[in-house]
C-alpha cells in the first residue's frame, strides 16, 4: 500500500514538473529563440554579429570526460563555430564541488542543448539515495529518449563491417526506477515500472525517428515471454504505434535472441526500440561491434531539449590524465549537435574531418590500435577542417 | 532385459507418493536445510549429492528426448555413448504435458520421480503448447528440481567459422529469482509494476557454485556481472554475496564488472573473460550472446544445477520444420551430455567423446545443414563414432 | 461516408462541458496552441498519440499537392532552412492520377502522428463518382470541423477597399459537402445537405472563443434560413443560443446573398463571420478577391486534435505551375500560421515582418497582384529582408 501511494506520489510530482516545465519554457521562448534563429543566418552570413552565437550547456563529467570535452572546445575554436559554452562541473563522485542540479537543469532548459561527458555512478550514494545523478538529471528534464547511432567507421578495424543501426532506448522508467527495498533481511525487491504512456511515447519517437532518417524497419526488443505484463505492455504499445506507420516494417525480437543476432549478424538491424535496461545492453553491445565506447555518439531527447553524450557511457577511469582517450565519439556528438541547431555546414565539416583522419589511419588512439594521444587526434582533426 | 523387468516392478513404488516421499526423505541434508550448507565450511556443494549414490560403475540417467528434432538427436547421443562404452544406463521418460489435479497441464509425475531418483537427467528441446493453462515445461522442470544455476560453457570450436576465435567463457546464471520472479501487477490502468527479487540465500548459493565450478574446472577467474550503480540495493546485495564468497576462494581471481561494460568488452575481446556469474535476466541475455559468439545455440551445451539433481539440456528450439528428416545437428545435446559426464566425474569418457566430436567438426566433412554442410544427422553421428 | 457522418451525431453529448473546460485550460497564454491542442482535446474519445516534438523540434507533415504546390513548398523549405525554424518536414506526395486512396490514407495517418500539417491543394483527377475529393476526405477523416481564414488587407496591394480585416470561420466537415448524392429516378439527382446540432455547436463555440481570444467584437452568422428552414435554421439557432453565453461579443446574422452584396459594398462592417460549408467557400473567395486575389491569404483547418495549414483559396493553379510566376505568399503565410500554432513565435514574427516589408514597403510582388517579379524574386527578397531585420 505504501508502495502504491509512493508511486502515485511520484507520478504526481512528475506530472506537475512536466506542466510547470512546459509553462516555464514557453515563457522564456522568445529569449531562447533569439539564439536559435540568427545562428542559422550566420551560416549564410559569416560576419554575423555577436548576437548570432548559440549558447550550449557543457557538462564535462568524470573520468576522461574533461579531456574529451576540451578536445571538442579546441575543434570548435579552430573551426570558428559560433557556439558559446556554459560549463558546469557536475559530478556524483565529487558531491561537494558539484553544481546544484537545479542550476544545470535551468541552464539546459534555457539553452535547449547540452553536451555532456560521462558521469560516474558509484555503487552507493553518500546520502543513501537510490537515484543516481544521471537519473535525476534525466527525470528533471524528462529526457526520455536515448538515441545511439551505431555505424561502422572507415578504417576502424573490427570483426563486423557495415553495421548501421539506430538504438532507441526509453530511459526514464523500467528497471531504472530506483524503487528498491529490503522487505525482510536478505531479500531485496526492485521494482520495474512500465507505463503505457511512456511506452507509447518512446515507440512513437522511434517510428518518427525512423521516418525522419528514412529508415525501413523498427525492431522492438523485449522479454514479454517471461515478463508478460510489463514487457507485454511495452510490446503492445509498440504494436499500437506501428499501425500508424504503415510504410515502416515492424518486428519484435526477444532480448536474448537479439543479443545473439547482434553478435553474429548485426546487419539485419535498422532501428531498434527498447525499454531501459535492454537498451543499455544493446547499446553497449553494438558499440563494441564498431570499435568501442570511444567512437559511438549518442543523444538524449526530451520534447524540449536535447543532450548530446557518448553512446556507451564509460568513464574509462584508467586513462584519466594519460591523454590516450579517443575523442571521436565526443566530436561526433558535437557534430550532431550542430546539425540539430541548424548549423549543418559546420556539422559536415567536423564529420568530414574525422572521416579523413580515420581513413588516413596515421593518427589513431590506443583503442583503435594506434599510439597517438588524444591531443594528436584532435589536432589531426583540426588540420583536416576545411 | 532383467533390468527392465525390475524397473517395471519398481514403477508403482516410485509413482506412489508415500514411497516417493520416503525416498526424498532419505536424501542428504543439503536439500532440506540449505542454510546449513552455506554456513558450513568448504563442503562439497550439494550438486554432487547425486553422484555419491552410485559407486558401482553404471550410472542411471533420466533421458527426456523432447519434441521436434529431440528424439533424433537423443538417439544420436545414445548411439555415440554406446559406441564409446560409457557406463550409463538411460531411463527414458516422456514429459508431454498431462493434465494435473489442478486442471493445468504439467509434467507427468513419472518423469519427476525418475529425475528425483536418478538425480541426473539429459533433455532435448521441449515445446510448450501455446494456450491458456499451459505452463512452460522448461520452467516447470526448473521449479520442480530447484535448478538454481544454469551453466553454459561457450568455447570456440575448430572448424566452425565465426568472427570470434578465442572465446572460452562460462556463463553461470542464477535461475530461480531476479527479474523472472513472475510477480507482476497492473497498479492502475496502463502502469505495470514487475518485481525483481534478489535474496541473499540464492545469491550466495549461485556465487558459491560459480567459485566451486571454477575451482573444479581449473578456471582462473570469476567475474560478477551486475548493475549495482543503478540498482543499488538489489544488485548491490548480489554483489556483496559474491564478494563474500570470493574471500573463501582465494585461489580464484575475482572481479566485478558492470553489465554494459561486459557487453562492450565481450564483443571486442572475449578472451578477457573466464567465468561469469550473474542474476537471472543478465544471465539469460549474456549466455545467448556468448553462444552467438561461437556459432549459435546449436553448438552450445547447457547444464542446470539444482540441489535435487542436475539437468543437462540443449537449449535450441524444437525445429519442427526439419524434424524427422535426419537433418538436425546433435552437437549441442552431445556437448551437454559430455558436460554431464564430467559432472558425474567420468572425465575419461568425456574426453574421448569430446575429442571425437571436435575432430569431426574440425574436419568439417559431415557437418549438418545449419553449419553449412550437407551431412545428415546420422552421417555426423557415424563420423564421430568412427573417431572414438 | 454516411455511416461516418451519422456516427458523429451520436458522439458528442457532453461537448459543452468539455469545451468550457478547454477554454479554462487555454487561459495561460504562454502555452502554444500546439500544446493546448495536444493536452486538452475537447473529446477524449480518441486515444492520445504522444506528440511529435523532440529536442525542441517539431515534426510536421507536408503535403505539396498538385499544381503550384510543390514549388511553393520548396520556397517554404528554403526559408525555413534560412531562419533555422526548428521544424522537420515529413513530405508525403500524393499521386493525383491514381484511383485508390492509399496515398491519401497515408497522408492522413502522418497528420495523425504529427498533429500538424502544411498542405497545398490536392488534386482529384478521377471523375468517378466513388472517388471522393481528397481534400474533403482529409478534412472529414481528421474531423477538422473549423476553417479559419484571416482576411487582412495588404497596404502594398492595390485594391478598391482598404483596411479590410475580416475573419471567416467556416464549418468544414458537413453541410453541402456531405458528398451524399444519388440519382433516385433517371434524370433526378438528389444531393443531401447535412447539418447536425453537435457540429454546429462546435463550430459556433469555436467562433465565439476565437473572437474572445483575439479581442474581436462581433460575430456574424451567415445562412439561408429563410429557404432552408430546417438545416440552416438549426445552424442559426445554435449560434444564437451560444451567443447568449458570450454577452461580451455582439452577434447578428445575415442571409448569404445579402452578405455577398454587403461584402463588396461595405466590407468594413464585418468582423468575425460564421457560416456553413458552401457559404464559406463562396464568401472566402469573395473576400480574397477584394484583397487582391488567390495568392495572398492563408487558411487554417482546426480539429480537436489536429491542425492543417494551407493557402486560403483552394485553387490548384495547374495552369501556371512551373512558370515561376505563382505567388508564394499564400503558402508562406500558411507556414507563418503554422509556426505560431507550434509556439515558435520568434520565427513567425521574423518571417511575418519580412513578408510585410517585401510586399508593403519594397512592393516586390508577382504579376497576379500587380507586380512584375517572379516567384523566386519574391522569395529572395523575403530572405533578404529577414537578414535586414537585424
Amino acid at each position: 500500500m505504501s508502495l502504491i501511494s509512493r508511486n502515485i506520489f511520484r507520478a504526481l510530482v512528475q506530472g506537475s514538473q512536466h506542466v510547470s516545465k512546459g509553462v516555464h519554457t514557453s515563457a522564456v521562448n522568445t529569449k531562447e529563440n533569439v539564439c536559435f534563429a540568427p545562428q542559422s543566418i550566420s551560416t549564410l552570413q559569416p560576419n554575423a554579429s555577436k548576437e548570432g552565437r548559440i549558447k550550449c550547456t557543457l557538462i564535462p563529467g568524470d573520468g576522461v570526460g574533461p579531456e574529451l570535452v576540451y578536445s571538442v572546445q579546441e575543434v570548435f575554436k579552430a573551426a570558428g563555430i559560433p557556439v558559446d559554452f556554459e560549463s558546469f562541473f557536475f559530478s556524483e563522485v565529487n558531491p561537494t564541488l558539484s553544481a546544484p542540479l537545479e542550476d544545470v537543469v535551468n541552464s539546459i532548459t534555457r539553452n535547449k542543448i547540452c553536451i555532456k561527458g560521462i558521469l560516474a555512478t558509484p555503487d552507493f550514494s553518500h546520502t543513501g539515495e537510490l537515484q543516481t545523478l544521471n537519473m535525476k538529471l534525466r527525470n528533471a528534464l524528462d529526457l526520455y529518449a536515448n538515441v545511439v547511432h551505431v555505424k561502422s567507421l572507415p578504417n576502424v578495424k573490427c570483426r563486423h563491417h557495415d553495421v548501421d543501426c539506430i538504438i532507441i532506448r526509453e530511459q526514464t522508467e523500467g528497471e531504472y526506477s530506483a524503487l528498491e527495498h529490503e522487505s525482510v533481511p536478505g531479500v531485496v525487491e526492485c521494482l520495474k515500472i512500465i507505463t503505457a504512456a511512456k511506452s507509447e511515447r518512446i515507440a512513437k519517437f522511434a517510428f518518427d525517428y525512423a521516418v525522419k532518417m528514412g529508415r525501413k524497419k523498427v525492431t522492438a526488443v523485449h522479454k514479454a515471454n517471461i515478463m508478460k505484463l510489463g514487457d507485454g505492455l511495452f510490446l503492445r504499445s509498440c504494436e499500437e504505434m506501428a499501425k500508424l506507420y504503415p510504410r515502416i516494417q515492424f518486428e519484435k525480437m526477444i532480448v536474448d535472441n537479439c543479443t545473439m543476432q547482434m553478435v553474429s549478424n548485426p546487419n539485419q538491424f535498422d532501428v531498434m526500440v527498447t525499454p531501459n535496461l535492454y537498451g543499455n545492453i544493446v547499446d553497449n553491445l553494438a558499440s563494441g561491434l564498431v570499435g568501442g565506447a570511444g567512437v559511438v555518439a549518442g543523444a538524449s531527447y526530451s520534447a524540449e531539449c536535447a543532450v548530446f553524450e557518448q553512446g556507451a557511457r564509460h568513464i574509462f577511469s584508467g586513462a584519466v590524465g594519460k591523454n590516450i582517450a579517443n575523442p571521436t565519439a565526443m566530436l561526433l556528438c558535437s557534430a550532431n549537435l550542430l546539425s540539430h541547431v541548424n548549423l549543418p555546414k559546420y556539422s559536415r565539416m567536423i564529420k568530414n574531418a574525422i572521416n579523413t583522419v580515420l581513413k588516413d589511419g596515421k593518427v589513431r588512439t590506443k583503442d583503435l590500435g594506434g599510439q597517438s594521444t588524444t591531443k594528436d587526434f584532435t589536432y589531426a582533426v583540426i588540420h583536416c577542417l576545411s | 532385459m532383467s533390468r527392465n523387468y525390475i524397473k517395471e516392478l519398481l514403477k508403482p513404488l516410485r509413482e506412489s507418493k508415500v514411497v516417493g516421499g520416503f525416498l526424498r526423505w532419505l536424501k542428504p541434508a543439503g536439500s532440506v536445510d540449505t542454510a546449513g550448507v552455506w554456513d558450513g565450511e568448504n563442503k562439497a556443494p550439494a550438486t554432487r549429492n547425486g553422484v555419491a549414490q552410485y559407486s558401482t560403475g553404471v550410472r542411471k540417467v533420466t533421458l527426456i528426448p523432447g519434441h521436434g528434432i529431440g528424439p533424433e538427436i537423443t538417439v544420436a547421443v545414445q548411439k555415440i555413448f554406446e559406441a564409446a562404452k560409457v557406463p550409463i544406463e538411460w531411463d527414458e521418460v516422456d514429459v508431454t504435458a498431462v493434465r494435473g489435479p489442478d486442471g493445468k497441464f504439467g509434467i507427468p509425475q513419472k518423469a519427476i520421480d525418475s529425475v528425483n531418483a536418478n538425480k541426473i537427467g539429459l533433455k532435448g528441446p521441449l515445446m510448450t503448447p501455446v494456450g491458456k493453462g499451459y505452463r512452460s515445461l522448461n520452467l516447470a522442470l526448473r521449479k520442480e528440481f530447484d535448478l538454481y544455476a544454469n551453466v553454459r560453457p561457450c568455447k570456440s570450436l575448430d572448424g566452425i567459422k565465426t568472427l570470434y576465435d578465442n572465446v572460452d567463457v562460462v556463463t553461470i546464471r542464477e535461475n530461480t529469482e531476479g527479474e523472472y520472479s513472475g510477480i507482476e501487477h497492473e497498479i492502475v490502468d496502463g502502469v505495470v509494476q514487475s518485481i525483481k527479487l534478489i535474496t541473499e540465500e540464492a545469491s550466495k548459493r549461485v556465487a558459491e557454485f560459480a567459485f566451486q565450478f571454477a575451482r573444479d574446472n581449473k578456471r582462473k577467474k570469476v567475474t560478477a556481472v551486475h548493475k549495482a550503480n543503478i540498482m543499488r540495493m538489489s544488485d548491490g546485495l548480489f554483489l556483496r554475496c559474491c564478494r563474500e564468497l570470493a574471500t573463501k576462494y582465494p585461489d580464484i581471481k575475482f572481479e566485478e564488472r558492470y553489465l554494459d561494460t561486459v557487453c562492450l568488452n565481450m564483443v571486442q575481446d572475449p578472451s578477457k573473460f573466464d567465468v561469469l556469474v550473474m542474476p537471472n535476466l543478465y544471465g539469460d541475455i549474456m549466455s545467448d550472446m556468448c553462444s552467438g559468439l561461437v556459432g549459435g545455440l546449436g553448438l552450445t551445451p547447457s547444464g542446470n544445477i539444482g540441489k535435487n539433481g542436475a539437468l543437462f539440456e540443449s537449449v535450441h528450439g524444437t525445429a519442427p520444420d526439419i524434424a524427422g528428416k535426419d537433418m538436425a545437428n546433435p552437437t549441442a545435446l552431445l556437448l551437454s551430455a559430455i558436460m554431464m559426464l564430467r559432472h558425474l566425474q567420468l572425465n575419461e569418457h568425456a574426453d574421448r567423446v569430446q575429442n571425437a566430436c571436435y575432430a569431426v567438426l574440425r574436419e568439417g566433412k559431415s557437418l549438418t545443414g545449419d553449419l553449412g554442410g550437407t551431412g545428415k544427422c546420422s552421417e555426423f553421428t557415424n563420423a564421430i563414432i568412427s573417431k572414438l | 461516408m454516411a455511416v461516418r457522418l451519422f456516427s458523429k451525431l451520436r458522439v458528442l453529448p457532453e461537448i459543452k462541458a468539455a469545451y468550457s473546460s478547454s477554454a479554462a485550460a487555454a487561459a495561460p497564454a504562454q502555452l502554444s496552441d500546439f500544446d493546448v491542442q495536444h493536452k486538452t482535446p475537447v473529446i477524449r474519445k480518441q486515444k492520445l498519440i504522444p506528440k511529435a516534438q523532440y529536442g525542441g523540434r517539431h515534426a510536421v507533415t507536408m503535403l505539396p499537392g498538385g499544381g503550384i504546390g510543390p514549388e511553393c513548398m520548396g520556397y517554404v523549405r528554403d526559408i525555413f532552412k534560412y531562419i533555422g525554424a526548428p521544424v522537420d518536414f515529413e513530405i508525403v506526395d500524393i499521386d493525383p492520377t491514381v484511383d485508390n486512396d492509399d496515398d491519401v490514407l497515408y497522408a492522413i495517418t502522418t497528420i495523425k502522428r504529427n498533429g500538424v500539417g502544411l498542405k497545398g491543394n490536392i488534386e482529384t483527377k478521377s471523375e468517378a463518382a466513388y472517388v471522393t475529393s481528397r481534400n474533403v476526405a482529409l478534412r472529414n477523416e481528421l474531423d477538422m470541423y473549423a476553417y479559419v481564414l484571416n482576411c487582412k488587407s495588404f497596404p502594398g496591394v492595390e485594391t478598391r477597399h482598404k483596411d479590410i480585416d475580416v475573419v471567416i470561420i467556416r464549418q468544414n466537415t458537413e453541410g453541402e459537402y456531405a458528398m451524399l448524392e444519388h440519382e433516385s429516378v433517371h434524370g433526378v439527382i438528389e444531393s443531401m445537405k447535412v447539418v447536425t446540432a453537435s457540429n454546429s455547436e462546435r463550430v459556433a463555440r469555436f467562433a465565439f472563443e476565437f473572437a474572445r481570444k483575439n479581442g474581436r467584437k462581433k460575430v456574424t452568422t451567415v445562412h439561408k434560413a429563410n429557404i432552408m428552414k430546417l438545416s440552416d435554421g438549426l445552424f442559426l439557432e445554435t449560434s444564437k443560443r451560444l451567443a447568449k453565453e458570450y454577452p461580451d461579443i455582439e452577434h447578428n446574422d445575415m442571409i448569404i446573398d445579402n452578405c455577398c452584396m454587403q461584402l463588396v459594398a461595405k466590407p468594413h462592417q464585418f468582423d468575425v463571420m460564421l457560416m456553413t460549408n458552401l457559404y464559406g467557400s463562396i464568401v472566402s473567395n469573395v473576400v480574397c478577391g477584394l484583397l487582391g486575389g488567390a495568392g495572398l491569404l492563408s487558411g487554417r483547418n482546426y480539429g480537436d486534435h489536429y491542425a492543417v495549414f494551407e493557402p486560403g483559396t483552394r485553387n490548384t493553379g495547374t495552369a501556371i505551375a512551373g512558370k515561376n510566376v505563382a505567388n508564394p505568399i499564400a503558402m508562406i503565410n500558411a507556414s507563418i500560421d503554422m509556426l505560431e500554432h507550434l509556439g515558435h513565435h520568434f520565427h513567425a514574427d521574423l518571417l511575418r515582418r519580412a513578408v510585410h516589408k517585401t510586399i508593403n514597403v519594397d512592393r516586390i510582388m508577382t504579376p497576379d497582384v500587380g507586380g512584375t517579379a517572379s516567384s523566386t524574386d519574391v522569395v529572395n527578397a523575403i530572405i533578404g529582408n529577414i537578414g535586414l531585420n537585424h
